[in-house]
């Protein structure tokens, strides 16, 4: 166990460059990333659904984890509540120490600007932008302006700044996949979640990405939370979460 | 029929209900365009269409009527009354008069009524008792007049104010729900002293028999009739004045209902987005029923429904809303029949079938046609389809080449149908010209907003960022949806731009005009009337008092005369043309000079016709003009066409001397006074005051009645920007609409740059983004399709049904303002889809599948 | 005596104009032709009255009444030809008596720009185009040129005095009831041969016959209590004539001023008072107008014992009522009657007209509410 390995404060006065979205909240001392006792309910068909029940967990800089499960089980909530696009129902959610609970959107948005990434099943590339364009998104959502190279930087790190200029449509799924993950990066942000980064993927782009994923805890100490089905995949992080019916069954080493 | 109809509720009637802000949107869209068609039709029929009713209501209808020029000499009428013929011959004399206070303008008929049977359709029956008879004070009133008898009422006719009873109310006994008389009635007698036509009348209505014991039929009693009648008398079918003003007014009317079409036009693009959405929307869906067994019609008529479906909700609404809107609107109208055609009170707005028939063709058959195109590209969706986005896009952009293609070949064939010659007087191919160059213009759309955003693409992400590079490629990308909506409002901006820059051109021109033509001092006329083709009588004393004031160089007396030529009306005038040629101004179309050609309208039997009436006639210099003057045919040769904005109808002007010669009533209408060189223009304006009192005239200087001129053009124009407005508001509505539809779809898009670190403000100022580039590219491609569009309805349309010329100009401030407002309204547009977009739940539309 | 149109303009018009201010026919006025066959503006009501029996070649008959009533209500005048004096009703009835149908037809005019008049100059009494023209205006029996255009009809006809105009009553004067100047001025053409045409019904109807022309001008000349009258003319085959009037009072009883006069074959007049004269109505004979409720004794007996004539009356058509149109004048049965009896002894007959008035309800003088 690595816990508490690195404790330091965010650094606030970088993120005051950008006037809106609001200022993130001072912070105490914490991991990167803490679920405590979270509980998250839908209310689907007009009925209750327990998403997640009662689920703490805590992740390091640099840590990859693996969220398993069958369908349904909460994966995906647990992504959006530890990437500050939702609320926990009970419990609370710190990310760099921030609690997320009873934030407005402006800082719910500058908490994910300055350190999450999002990587998707479906890779959600803007079918419009080039792949550059698509890289440096995140940047410029987040009023960024002198940040081509950057993007290209990132690009180069996931090895596909060669089709810079593409369209996504003309990328097969694993580059696509990597073009997701460098625009999941530009920004340089603590916390990775990626949701089945690898469920649309052949094997062999399965394996690029993984390996990619991994490069990316071990020398950029991101920490990395994958939701995923596939027990090959979750060999390779830190820790397996296993969840089931909105409960972690277990948490267990590779 | 099962399938289809289950075809009907799978795919549109639930998407309908699971949007019902889109789909109320492109239904007021729609009901606006079809209101707008009916309130004009409405209201069209009710300002024009009531110079007749009032009087036929009571009288009935005669079926010839006699008149002249001037007057008939009442003396015909018992020569006419003792023909052996069982026909009624009915005298009239017909004015109108300003009730005073108020200044209501009300027409007045002088009947016989002791002689007149045609009276009898009013109640109560005829007991006009003999002694009021006697009396020249007493006035009939229509119901819509006065309320009691022994009421008074202040009334100016001519150039007299005084008091009149009421020595009953008139009502008309016809069905109910017709308008209520809204006239004064006069014994003949009276109504002669009133009007200074005494021994004259200005028609006889002439009444046939039923039944006859000869079998005669209305020929053979206009011939019998016609053999009775002095030279230079005319015998016409009762009617065809109505029918000849209609005529007049018929250019008037066709323009506005032309313009009303514009919101339609412009609904049709909507119609057509609403439907393309749908369609690509429901792709899927299709392929999924198609591979269930729909057959392609089936999926056809299912998208057609949904036209008809959204057509028939716009359309009821629309003739409710159109309803409404005519009574606004006929006042506007009338306002301008009166100032510009004729005297008339505006009538009952009546919802005939026939509105129901216009707005149900227009508002269902553009529906109809303008989904044509996506209903039946919804029936070659293959039953494979996936749901692959993108690729309906990617097949716009190519097909971009194409559409610029056609729309040269269309902008050719618009400008070849701008050549053509106007048929029956209307301008059809100058509608068709406009009509095509609105559809090149259309399809070059998509050409141009593409272009332009890639232009704009570098530009906007400099220094809006994110949002800069977003907007634009969005526009793009979905172009075939968002050119249409550029052409939608693109269209109705044009519209606009030309309207704006017609009216702007013809306003410069008449300003230019009037100041030209207003030399005079001061201008006298009678208080009693001032609108279309009505020239109360002014004493000829008080010209001869004004012009011995010392302060006073020359008086030019004018008198008008309402004549019908060729069937249309206009005006015969007689003016001194010494006065006018020494201290006036007139401009000739070919450049004679004033002096020149008014020394020789003094001399003989000559005329001087305005522009309006060369072109409308085909008269040159040179022609001869007869007119039947006081009972013979006069023979005027034209010796010089002028420039004038006055009336569309015309006017023929002869020296003075020529009509006296002829029209012994020595009576002015107008009069125009020149000042002597150095005289103060107060204590000169106090003399004339002076030499007038006693009579009800109104002085004014040239200043005052340029104003006043101009005061009835712009209110002529009113109603044309009123429709521009709306169409305007329509393309802004379906905007709206439109834009929330492209929200939905993008919503992943949407969903994940939240993700990404969008904020919601973001997500705002994106779509608000979007629809400002609408706006400024349909201002950008409306204010080019405007001038030329303008171009069309200065050098074709209003050519060829007005005859005026207009010198074209700019009015940039106008137009400045117009196109920020349009800008400024875009935007606001975006205001609920950017609300709607920013009310997705990110997480949700990312995850959904 | 034929006054049941005088009330149609009563009507509106007693009110307003103040007899004072007329004429009133006084005995000793001095007749003067043919000045006195038209107008006298200086007299308030004025009449000119043609009524006639007429055939075919082929004995189809018919009856006829062309009335002229001028009224003045407002003796100033005023200086517009249109400015109302006097105003100018007049009637035309045609009895097709073989066809059993009776037309009506009536107007209304000012004199206006010479709509309607009486004028001595012109020789001609007119409304509209049912005028009368004076051939030979110098000469008392002048040849009259009748013509009238309806729209179901029209009559044009040649009418020539048998006899010179006859002047009622005694020293010119015509008395109807006890007052001063309650009277008028009565001038009648006894004997008019008529030769001319009806058109009816898109046929064209040479006819022959008789007629009468009544003209009278007076003031007021009406007494009060009288609720009606009768009045006849009888055209005798021995080309004597007969004019005879009983004025009814509210009482039932006949007005003692009731009068008539008989002409003889060379055109000599005598006045027949009321006591020389016998005209009873016959129980049983009365037709009920469907029109006005009216009942109207349609069989008469008239008996001049000093003539030693004795006449039974009777109409082959029942409906010859003129009914006012809108209620404005009182309704009244003017038409064509033939006559049988004998005079001294001798079968004799004669045509003539009847005239009834007061039947549907008492004639009321002053305007109608």
């Amino acid at each position: 166990m690595r816990l508490f390995q690195q404790i330091r404060p965010a650094p606030f006065d970088k993120l005051k460059a950008e006037p809106s979205p609001a200022e993130i909240p001072r912070a105490l001392p914490m991991p990167l990333l803490r679920l405590d006792n979270v509980t998250k309910h839908y209310r689907a068909d007009n009925q209750d659904v327990v998403a997640l029940d009662a689920v703490t967990l805590d992740a390091e800089p640099g840590e990859f984890l693996s969220i398993v499960g069958r369908s349904g089980c909460g994966k995906t909530t647990l992504l959006n509540l530890a990437g500050a696009m939702d609320f926990p129902s009970a419990g609370s959610v710190h990310i760099n120490g921030v609690v997320t609970s009873g934030l407005a959107d402006a800082e719910l948005t500058a908490i994910r600007r300055k350190y999450v990434g999002f990587v998707f099943q479906f890779f959600q590339l803007l079918p419009t932008l080039s792949v550059r364009e698509n890289v440096e998104l995140p940047l410029l959502l987040a009023g960024q302006t002198a940040n081509t190279q950057q993007a290209i930087e990132r690009l180069e790190w996931v090895e596909m700044a060669d089709y810079a200029k593409r369209l996504p449509h003309q990328l097969s799924g694993g580059q696509m996949q990597r073009v997701a993950i460098a625009r999941a990066l530009v920004h340089s942000p603590k916390l990775l979640l990626a949701d089945e980064p690898i469920g649309n993927l052949d094997s062999t782009s399965a394996e690029i990405v993984m390996n990619l994923l991994r490069r990316t805890a071990d020398e950029l100490k991101t920490t990395i939370l994958m939701a995923t089905h596939s027990q090959e995949a979750a060999r390779i992080t830190d820790r397996i979460v296993a969840l089931r019916d909105g409960r972690i069954e277990e948490i267990r080493r590779p | 029929m099962t399938a289809a109809l289950t075809l009907f509720i799978r795919l549109i009637v639930r998407p309908l209900g699971r949007e019902p802000g889109r789909t109320a949107l492109t239904i007021f869209a729609i009901a606006l365009g079809v209101a707008v068609v009916v309130a004009i039709h409405l209201a069209g029929t009710a300002a024009t269409g009531s110079f007749q009713s009032s009087l036929e209501t009571l009288t009935g209808d005669a079926d010839l009527e006699i008149s002249t020029v001037g007057g008939l000499d009442d003396a015909l009428l018992a020569s006419l009354q003792a023909l052996p013929y069982p026909v009624r011959f009915s005298p009239r004399i017909e004015g109108f008069a300003m009730i005073e206070p108020q200044k209501v303008s009300i027409p007045v008929f002088g009947f016989d009524l002791i002689g007149d049977r045609s009276l009898e359709s009013m109640a109560p029956p005829k007991s006009f008792d003999l002694d009021s008879l006697t009396r020249h004070d007493i006035i009939w009133a229509g119901s819509g007049v006065a309320s009691e008898k022994g009421q008074q009422l202040r009334l100016t006719i001519n150039d007299q104010t005084a008091t009149y009873t009421v020595g009953g109310i008139l009502e008309t006994t016809s069905s109910q729900g017709a308008p209520r008389p809204n006239f004064i009635v006069m014994d003949i007698a009276a109504a002669q002293k009133a009007f200074s036509k005494q021994g004259r009348l200005d028609s006889i209505e002439v009444f046939l028999p039923e039944r006859d014991d000869r079998r005669r039929n209305d020929r053979d009693w206009e011939a019998l009739i016609s053999a009775a009648l002095p030279a230079g008398v005319t015998l016409k079918p009762k009617g065809s004045r109505t029918t000849e003003n209609r005529t007049m007014m018929s250019a008037f009317r066709w323009n506005i209902q032309v313009l009303s079409y514009i919101s339609l036009v412009v609904g049709a693009f909507l119609i057509y987005n609403t439907i393309a959405i749908s369609v690509v929307r429901r792709r899927g869906e299709i392929g999924v029923m198609r591979a269930l067994g729909a057959g392609r019609a089936a999926v056809t008529l299912a998208f057609l429904a949904e036209a008809a479906f959204l057509g028939a909700m716009g359309t009821a609404l629309g003739l409710l809303l159109g309803r409404i809107m005519a009574n606004g609107t006929v006042e506007m109208l009338a306002a301008t029949v009166r100032s510009l055609y004729v005297s008339s009170t505006p009538g009952e707005i009546l919802f005939t079938p026939d509105v129901v028939v216009v707005a149900v063709v227009s508002g269902m058959g553009v529906s109809l046609l303008a989904a044509l195109a996506p209903a039946s590209e919804a029936a070659r969706v293959p039953p494979s389809e996936a749901m692959a986005r993108g690729r309906h896009e990617t097949a716009a952009r190519l097909a971009t080449g194409r559409r610029l293609i056609y729309a040269g070949l269309l902008a050719v064939a618009s400008w070849g149908a701008a050549q053509l010659e106007p048929i029956g007087g209307m301008p059809l191919f100058g509608y068709l010209s406009a009509l095509l160059i609105i559809a090149a213009a259309a399809c070059a759309t998509p050409a141009i907003v593409d272009r332009l955003a890639q232009w704009l693409s570098p530009v906007l992400r400099a220094a809006f960022g994110a949002q800069g590079i977003l907007a634009p490629r969005s526009l793009s990308a979905s172009l075939a949806r968002t050119s249409v909506l550029v052409a939608a409002l693109s269209t109705a901006v044009a519209m606009l731009v030309s309207v704006a820059i017609m009216v702007g051109s013809y306003r410069d021109t008449v300003i230019v005009w009037l100041n030209e033509r207003l030399q005079a001092d001061f201008y006298i006329q009678a208080a009693g009337q001032r609108e279309a083709r009505q020239y109360p009588t002014i004493d000829p004393a008080i010209a001869d008092r004004i012009e011995a004031l010392p302060e006073v160089q020359a008086v030019d007396r004018f008198r008008g005369y309402p004549v019908y030529y060729n069937g249309r009306p206009s005006i015969l005038g007689a003016g001194q043309s010494e006065v006018l040629s020494r201290l006036g101004n007139l401009g000739f179309l070919d450049g004679s000079p004033p002096q020149q050609v008014l020394a020789k309208l003094g001399s003989s039997d000559h005329v001087i016709i305005t522009e309006t009436f060369a072109n409308h006639h085909r008269l040159n210099v040179g022609d001869t003009l007869q007119l039947p003057l006081g009972g013979q045919l006069v023979d005027l040769a034209i010796i010089g066409i002028y420039y004038d904005y006055s009336s569309e109808g015309g006017a023929a002007i002869v020296d003075r001397k020529t009509m006296l010669k002829y029209l012994s009533d020595p009576s002015p209408s107008n009069l125009a006074i020149y000042l002597a060189d150095g005289a103060n223009p107060e204590s000169a304006r106090a003399a004339i005051e002076n030499a007038t009192s006693g009579f009800s005239v109104t002085l004014a200087d040239h200043r005052t009645l340029r104003e006043r001129a101009l005061v009835v053009f712009d209110r002529t124009f009113t109603i044309t920007y009123a429709l521009e407005v709306i169409a305007i508001l329509v393309a802004i509505l379906g905007m709206a609409g439109a834009l929330v539809a492209l929200v939905i779809d993008r919503r992943r898009e949407l969903g994940v740059l939240r993700f990404l670190g969008a904020s919601a403000g973001q997500i705002r100022q994106l779509i608000l983004f979007e629809s400002g580039l609408i706006g400024l590219f349909s201002n950008t491609i409306g204010l080019a399709l405007g001038t030329v569009l303008s171009l069309i309805l200065i050098f074709v349309v209003n050519k060829q049904s007005f005859g005026w010329t207009i010198q074209f100009h700019w009015p940039i401030a106008l137009l400045l303002g117009a196109l920020t407002l349009i800008y400024v309204a875009a935007i606001l547009a975006g205001i609920y889809p950017a609300r709607v977009a920013v009310r997705l739940n990110p997480i949700e539309v990312v995850h959904e599948e | 005596m034929k006054s049941p149109s005088a009330i149609l303009a009563t009507v509106c018009l007693l009110l307003a104009a103040t007899a004072a201010a007329f004429d009133h026919a006084r005995p000793g006025y001095q007749y003067e032709f043919p000045r006195d066959h038209f107008s006298h503006s200086t007299f308030k009501t004025e009449w000119w009255y043609y009524t006639g029996n007429l055939q075919t070649a082929e004995g189809r008959r018919f009856g006829f009444e062309l009335t002229f009533f001028r009224y003045a209500i407002n003796e100033q005048g005023g200086d517009s030809a249109w400015d109302i004096r006097d105003i100018y009703p007049a009637h035309l009835t045609l009895s097709d008596i073989d066809g059993g149908k009776f037309f009506k037809t009536d107007r209304l005019n000012r004199q206006g720009p010479g709509l309607a008049g009486a004028d001595t100059e012109q020789a001609r009494i007119w409304n509209g185009n049912w005028e009368v023209q004076w051939l030979d205006p110098a000469s008392d029996k002048s040849p009259q040129r009748l013509k009238a255009y309806a729209d179901d009809f029209s009559l044009e006809f040649t009418l020539t005095p048998a006899k010179p105009p006859v002047i009622h009553g005694l020293n010119g004067v015509s008395q109807k009831a006890a007052g001063e100047g309650q009277a008028s001025h009565y001038i009648s053409f006894t004997r008019l041969e008529v030769t001319g045409s009806i058109a009816l019904n898109n046929q064209n109807f040479p006819v022959t016959g008789q007629a009468w022309m009544d003209h009278e001008f007076s003031t007021d000349s009406l007494g009060p209590n009288q609720t009606g009258w009768d009045w006849m003319s009888i055209q005798l085959d021995d080309q004597s004539e007969l004019m005879l009037y009983r004025m009814r009072r509210s009482d039932g009883s006949t007005d003692p001023y009731s009068s008539g006069t008989y002409i003889d074959p060379k055109g000599r007049a005598q006045h027949l008072d009321w006591a020389q004269i016998r005209m009873t109505p016959i129980e049983g004979s009365h037709w009920k107008s469907p029109a006005t409720g009216g009942l109207y004794p349609l069989k008469w007996q008239v008996e001049i014992p000093d003539l030693e004539i004795r006449l039974d009356c009777a109409t082959d058509l029942e409906d010859q009522e003129v009914v006012s149109r809108k209620q404005l004048g009182p309704s009244y049965w003017e038409g064509a009657m033939n006559f049988k009896g004998h005079r001294e002894g001798r079968p004799i007959s004669a045509t003539g007209y009847l005239e009834m008035t007061g039947y549907d309800k008492p004639l009321t003088i002053g305007p109608s509410k």
